[in-house]
């Protein structure tokens, strides 16, 4: 006597237990957020159209981690040439942004600034700074490309 | 008997399952005879598992999906915005510049930049990944091609620390 071929695959529970799997997967996975800080960069020559350029600030940091802030185009007749030494852990990020904010408080006008890195400066100490001048109401901030 | 009848005659576990019956006994015309299909459990759970993926993935993600390299370690900043449309990535890996996952040759870099720019119907805005330990060295030849091209807006991509 033949055995009998005919059978039923049982096909709802393996899909059950392969949704509980995709469910599992999905909540193990990394769901990272990202986010993005905006720059307008500059594009040909403003001395060229005869613009007249707006009153900025222009932070230059070093390798080591030093910090130089400078004033152009001020209508005041205040000039402000300052400069923050670096820490052992590099930037000293506290007297930055205590002098960003004294800054911005006494020129709330202020909005454009300029980053200038050096060519050995670390990406993330330039975006630190371009974040801790947007905290500020900066809000033109642009990179200036290596001299 | 034939085994052939014996085949013909035999029911579905799953659909016996499935349906309601009389409690067996004799009642007349009806004896014996489906009532009404019983509630398919197991499907519901399929399709409330998969409601629960949509909800997960709808939720968790928020704006536009991006991929980011598992070799770059994105800068942190607090006050980095949301991406709410797709724009094109440039992520810079080890002094290589790989525009929309396409590796670009420094020297190709500002000719693709512009033809980036003559497809755009809007104004052309850029996304940079790049590692935070990256010199600034090798985010100079993007500035300059960018500028070249006529791209002012760059977006560095952070990971929000707030």
């Amino acid at each position: 006597m033949k055995k009998d071929l005919n059978f039923e695959l049982n096909i709802l529970p393996v899909l059950d237990i392969l949704s509980v799997l995709i469910c599992f997967l999905l909540l193990t996975a990394v769901w990272m957020h990202l986010g993005t800080i905006d720059t307008k960069q500059a594009i040909g020559d403003n001395a060229a159209s005869g613009e007249k350029n707006p009153p900025s600030l222009w932070v230059t940091l070093a390798k080591d981690g030093s910090i130089q802030l400078s004033l152009r185009d001020v209508t005041k007749a205040k000039s402000l040439e300052d400069s923050i030494s670096k820490l052992s852990t590099g930037v000293n990020w506290a007297a930055l942004e205590s002098k960003i904010q004294a800054l911005k408080e006494e020129l709330p006008d202020l909005r454009t600034t300029v980053v200038r890195p050096e060519a050995q400066t670390s990406y993330g100490d330039v975006i630190r700074v371009m974040d801790q001048l947007k905290k500020y109401q900066f809000e033109g901030v642009g990179l200036s490309p290596l001299g | 008997m034939k085994k052939s009848s014996l085949v013909t005659q035999r029911k579905s576990p799953l659909l016996a399952a499935m349906s309601l019956k009389g409690s067996g006994k004799s009642q007349g015309h009806g004896a014996g005879k489906e009532l009404a299909l019983a509630l398919p459990l197991t499907s519901l759970i399929d399709a409330f598992c998969i409601i629960v993926i949509y909800l997960l993935i709808g939720t968790q993600s928020g704006g536009v999906e991006t991929n980011v390299s598992s070799k770059i370690t994105l800068p942190g900043a607090e006050t980095g915005v949301s991406i709410e449309k797709e724009i094109a990535t440039l992520r810079i890996e080890k002094g290589n510049y790989f525009l929309d996952e396409k590796l670009i040759p420094k020297s190709a870099l500002a000719a693709k930049l512009a033809e980036l720019k003559t497809k755009a119907v809007q104004s052309v805005e850029l996304m940079v990944q790049a590692d935070t330990n990256m010199a600034y060295a090798d985010l100079d030849p993007l500035l300059r091609a960018g500028s070249e091209a006529g791209i002012e807006n760059l977006r560095f991509a952070v990971t929000p620390t707030r």
